[in-house]
């Protein structure tokens, strides 16, 4: 019988474009002290750790994680690095779930972090397209890389297949408007890379095309920072939580789908994100849900471009395919509808450092879940070329 | 272009800087991580060597299922239990399984070849798509030109060297009966000289006096644009003649090694074509109120090649230059 995993503590580092004073080590180190003092713990109290980190080329050494083992006091203990893409932080989430659940451990540290613009093209003299280019590595070698495979522009090509199914959906004002709706939210989010950063549905729609379809604005931004949760075994987390006087955030369903990376018949779907589909299926299914726009009261879903939020609320079946437009027309998301839908303001606007990413997702709903004593959240992450791996987690308030 | 595979002017001098926040110094330095290869195409070779040798394009078919694949990425069918997979030669013409994405602001490594697009072709026959770069004879790309379920024709480049990108696709529907029949066709045979010009709107008195007013505006900016150092750089070395054509007349912008002139009408020969319905349009891009690549994406201005978009980038960086110069 698997046992019940709940999280105890969990903070965030600022999320910034830069960060000049810090190096990733300090980063990891300040998300963990953090981490730890909000669940009463310090590191003898913890068997183990998983690390979210994504990109060997941010973090400019390969097994980044090594050096980062005793500088936040878990020397001698277990330590597994998760690298999933985009997706690095729900799956370092799902992989601790596991372990925790499995009995293997009473309670282990779940630690992001990533240093993404420390990358810089000295011919335009500026970091961003060193950034797109280093991501640009993790499109296929053989047939994709050299063709100028870009994270833009193959998730684009799954919102124009969308759009060829769905022509009406993903209404440019629609998209706008979502936008200036997350640069609102972020307003409330003292850690987020652009809290004061807050635009108007004209301001997006007057945004520079980056790749047709997406505005500048509707793009996350790349980020530095990290995020720390710990989670514990159902005895444990009781415990920690009498002491805390701080409510257990129970981790109900977890699920996860990679899907094939080459398109065609018995291949990707290149209008679906079938991954995220899937992966919400089987959290759902865990977690006891039929329907999820009546169980879930919040969501934060891994926005890397507003039109692909759209569709992920649909693939998890929050709004119909081909009417995820309803999210605003019909006031799902809107202040006072049913959904509170990326509070933190979203990737787009919180920052996407992307191994610690999905993890400050996770600190956001819980958040909000005690903050507003609401019952249930949705984390959701996604990730590597045409949107490829979805991981969908459901958190419970005790 | 460098003939390195990390191009000179890329690498950055070994020295570091010091950035100061809140009083304390904080130390940068410049750095890579770098790492070459002699890597094996492996059973990849044949559809690589097709490629470059012989202008075929490969896939697999499942001896079991008959699932055809392109490019052929498994020796084995993993639906059929890993049943084996024999190849076959596939032909060069096929349908875009989805609408394409079109990339204009690329990194350095693609500068040169923007814009392009990039999407999934089906070719005939096949079951999985082709990544493949997408381009037009035409003019310049721009989104709705080439749409899902588009026949495309894959065309090799004239030098090969047994990469993805020694092919690329355009448009069934510019070429010849006796050029879609061709099997290998070279980018060398096709014609990039023979664009579709958009049509102008008719033109009255008002944009005959609009466009007047644009001209004369136009010379002032490029007055200052020749006064100014830093502008002059970024076409030092270019040489480039442009015939520009707007609802309400016609001019010409010559490029030539960092002095930019604008003569009205036809002055002979042009290197290549601008259409803009509205000249404000080019007038806002170089005088730094709007961005001449905008105007492309959106259809508001149209030039006749597509490697020409270089220009395009050379012109807004000498916008930018003036406008920073400005400032100072
Ligand atoms: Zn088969």
């Amino acid at each position: 019988m698997a046992k019940r995993v709940g999280i105890v503590g969990a903070a965030v580092t600022p999320f910034k474009g830069k960060w000049y004073e810090k190096t990733y080590y300090e980063l990891a180190q300040m998300a963990t002290a953090e981490a730890l003092a909000d669940a009463g713990l310090e590191p003898k109290d913890i068997d183990g750790v998983f690390y979210g980190i994504y990109n060997d080329i941010f973090q400019r050494t390969c097994i980044p994680e090594h050096p980062l083992q005793g500088i936040i006091g878990l020397q001698n203990k277990f330590g597994m690095r998760v690298s999933n893409g985009g997706a690095t932080g729900a799956y370092t989430l799902s992989a601790a779930h596991a372990y925790v659940a499995a009995g293997r451990f009473k309670a282990v540290l779940m630690l992001g972090v990533e240093k993404a613009t420390d990358c810089f093209d000295f011919q335009s003299m500026s970091a961003t397209p060193e950034v797109i280019k280093t991501i640009g590595w993790s499109g296929d070698s053989f047939f994709e890389q050299k063709l100028g495979w870009t994270a833009a522009d193959s998730y684009a090509e799954v919102v124009l297949a969308y759009k060829d199914e769905y022509p009406g959906d993903l209404k440019p004002e629609v998209t706008a408007q979502i936008s200036a709706l997350l640069s609102e939210q972020a307003r409330s989010n003292n850690y987020a890379q652009r809290q004061f950063d807050q635009v108007t549905p004209e301001e997006v729609l007057n945004s520079r095309i980056v790749v047709e379809p997406f505005k500048e604005l509707e793009i996350c931004v790349y980020s530095e920072g990290a995020a720390a949760l710990v989670v514990a075994e159902e005895e444990t987390a009781r415990a920690i939580a009498n002491q805390t006087g701080q409510p257990v955030v129970w981790i109900t369903g977890v699920g996860e789908s990679n899907e094939h990376s080459f398109a065609g018949r018995n291949h990707k779907i290149m209008h679906r994100i079938i991954s995220d589909h899937i992966a919400a299926r089987k959290a759902y299914e865990m977690a006891g849900i039929k329907n999820p726009l009546q169980a879930v009261d919040v969501v934060e879903v891994h926005d890397a471009f507003v039109h692909q939020l759209e569709i992920t609320m649909a693939e998890m079946g929050f709004v119909p395919l081909g009417n995820a437009d309803s999210l605003i027309e019909d006031g799902l998301i809107l202040p006072g509808g049913p959904l509170l839908l990326n509070p933190c303001g979203g990737l787009i606007y919180s920052g996407h450092a992307v191994g610690a990413s999905n993890i400050m997702s996770a600190w956001s709903v819980r958040n909000e879940l005690i903050r507003r004593r609401l019952k249930t959240g949705l984390v959701h992450g996604t990730g590597s070329t045409i949107a490829q791996y979805g991981v969908v987690l459901i958190l419970e308030h005790d | 272009m460098s003939n390195k595979v990390i191009p000179l002017e890329a690498i950055p001098d070994r020295s570091g800087h010091t950035v100061t926040i809140d009083g304390r110094n904080y130390l940068v330095m410049n750095d890579a991580m770098f790492t070459f290869y002699q890597r094996s195409m492996g059973e990849l070779s044949d559809f690589f060597l097709a490629l470059r040798d012989e202008k075929k394009i490969l896939g697999c078919r499942c001896t079991k299922c008959g699932m055809v694949r392109v490019p052929p990425f498994v020796t084995r069918c993993p639906d059929c239990n890993f049943a084996p997979v024999e190849t076959v030669e596939m032909g060069d013409t096929g349908k875009m399984l989805a609408t394409p994405p079109i990339t204009y602001f690329a990194n350095s490594l693609f500068q040169q070849q923007v814009p392009f697009g990039r999407g999934r072709l089906l070719l005939e026959g096949a079951d999985t798509a082709l990544s493949v770069n997408i381009y037009t004879t035409k003019g310049i790309l721009v989104p709705g030109l080439v749409k899902k379920g588009t026949e495309m024709k894959v065309i090799f480049r004239d030098n090969r060297v047994g990469e993805i990108t020694d092919i690329f696709c355009v448009p069934a529907a510019e070429l010849t009966a006796d050029q879609l029949a061709q099997k290998g066709l070279t980018a060398s045979a096709l014609d990039w000289e023979t664009s579709t010009e958009p049509a102008l709107p008719p033109a009255g008195e008002t944009e005959a006096q609009h466009f007047a007013a644009v001209l004369q505006e136009l010379q002032a900016l490029v007055g200052e644009m020749n006064g100014c150092e830093r502008a002059r750089k970024d076409i030092a070395g270019w040489h480039r003649t442009v015939l520009v054509k707007a609802a309400g007349g016609e001019f010409t912008l010559k490029i030539a090694d960092g002095e930019l002139t604008v003569e009205p009408d036809k002055t002979g020969p042009s290197d290549f074509v601008m259409v803009c319905p509205d000249p404000k349009v080019l007038l806002d891009g170089l005088a730094y109120r709007g961005s001449l690549t905008q105007a492309i994406m959106t259809r508001n201005l149209w030039i006749s090649k597509n490697i020409e978009f270089n220009t395009i980038f050379k012109l807004e960086r000498m916008a930018r230059s003036l406008a920073r110069s400005k400032k100072v």
